[in-house]
């Protein structure tokens, strides 16, 4: 599985989703499922599946998937 | 204010997210939360209040709001992450209310207020909204109108509560549907109705299981058995927006338990005792003559409150309501002290180092 699978893994199993809802760039807070536990929980999954330990600021400016590809490339994920 | 705009909470909020993970997805001494109850007047008489407040127990008694901003600091600096704001019915007395949350610097903490709903208009959930509120919660018994009202003693109270969850989300907070669920209602049709709409409305179902404390006390024949609690995870599973504290919230396959909260989540009195819960009517401290942190380790120093219990200890455990609280004339006011109802051996030596 490439990054930008394990990426989308991450969505789909934290939030329950169908992979389509994540081509229109999801936001937080714009599904019920990703609130603040969903939010916590989907930062906790991407920590583990690519090893890293995200900074707070990061998690507070994570609002989006698309948002997240960005973040993610600071701590050298090749997405 | 998003909680996404409050980086302190997330900071707090991550460090509890890697103890449980670390901690094998159990609670264990890591501090969660402060229930208030800043003030025990209330308007409606539900049967099972756990504060006695129908009964017009301390309802004059409040927290000044310089004790509430020394509470809050102590909180922060703890870990604490979030604060649930509770009575009596605190939208009674509005204006104390609103000072409270400015005394607390609602920026630092997941802030949720609990109520009965019937006071809260569009303007009075904007105003909380303002104040730094992420969440309210509402109190409902059934989606049948007249057993709801029948139960909380007042008419109209259903309507009230159903509008009022609308306002709260129209104003951009959290709505969260509150249900106590006790064995005579825990499979019933009733509970069935109330998750399936708290989820067409795309509102968050808050589980508290029946306790016999306050007015229901010695009522143990009201909690849940183990069919009623496998029942509560399969419905945990199906509708996927209940919550119960008891319960882990990130496990998203909706089955792990984090572990009982007493002293995680400690309960504050309007008279500054603090409690292991809002339902286990133990005294480990008062905020007026002990640090929290020193309270926080008292409590811990007992071992029914240090060791993972997988069931609300209130709620579930039957053996441990009979054997701790069962003693009569126990309530929020009248707590019963740890070392008299405990054995010697469950408990280590704790000196409180500074008295206030």
């Amino acid at each position: 599985m490439d990054n930008k699978e394990k990426y989308k893994n991450a969505f789909i199993e934290t939030f329950s989703i169908e992979a389509s809802v994540l081509d229109k760039n999801l936001e937080y807070n714009t599904i019920p499922e990703w609130d603040s536990i969903g939010h916590m929980t989907l930062i906790g999954s991407l920590e583990e599946a690519f090893g890293i330990s995200m900074e707070t600021d990061d998690i507070i400016d994570f609002s989006s998937y698309n948002k997240g590809l960005e973040i993610l490339k600071k701590y050298k994920v090749d997405i | 204010m998003a909680i996404l705009n409050k980086p302190r909470v997330f900071e707090k909020f991550k460090q509890f997210h890697d103890y449980v993970k670390k901690n094998n997805g159990e609670i264990g001494t890591k501090q969660r939360g402060i229930d208030l109850n800043l003030n025990n007047a209330c308007n409606l008489r539900c049967k099972h209040c756990f504060t006695n407040s129908p009964i017009g127990d301390h309802v004059k008694d409040i927290l000044p709001p310089d004790k509430i901003a020394d509470i809050a600091n102590q909180a922060d600096e703890l870990g604490i992450f979030e604060w649930d704001l509770q009575g009596g019915e605190l939208l009674l007395r509005p204006d104390k209310l609103f000072e409270c949350l400015e005394a607390i610097k609602t920026e630092r903490f997941y802030m949720y207020v609990t109520t009965n709903g019937y006071y809260l208009d569009e303007k009075i959930a904007k105003k909380l909204a303002d104040l730094g509120v992420n969440r309210v919660s509402v109190s409902i018994d059934s989606m049948n109108e007249e057993e709801h009202d029948k139960f909380r003693g007042r008419k109209g109270s259903w309507k009230r509560a159903i509008k009022a969850l609308e306002h709260v989300q129209n104003a951009g907070m959290s709505p969260y549907l509150n249900i106590t669920v006790g064995h005579y209602n825990a499979q019933s049709e009733d509970i069935k109705q109330l998750l399936e709409y708290s989820k067409n409305k795309k509102y968050t179902t808050l589980v508290n299981v029946a306790t016999p404390a306050g007015m229901w006390a010695k009522m143990s024949e009201i909690m849940v058995d183990e069919k009623d609690k496998a029942y509560l995870i399969k419905m945990r599973k199906k509708y996927k927006n209940i919550l119960r504290n008891l319960w882990n919230p990130f496990d998203r396959d909706y089955e792990k338990v984090l572990g009982c909260n007493t002293v995680n989540r400690m309960y504050i009195t309007p008279i500054g005792d603090v409690l292991v819960c809002p339902y286990v009517h133990i005294k480990i401290g008062n905020v007026y003559k002990q640090s929290l942190k020193e309270i926080s380790e008292y409590g811990f120093s007992f071992k029914k409150f240090r060791e993972n219990s997988s069931s609300c200890l209130a709620g579930e455990d039957k053996d441990f309501v009979k054997k701790y609280m069962s003693k009569e004339g126990t309530s929020i006011f009248n707590p019963a002290d740890p070392k008299e109802i405990f054995p010697k051996d469950h408990f280590k030596e704790f000196k409180f180092s500074e008295q206030k």
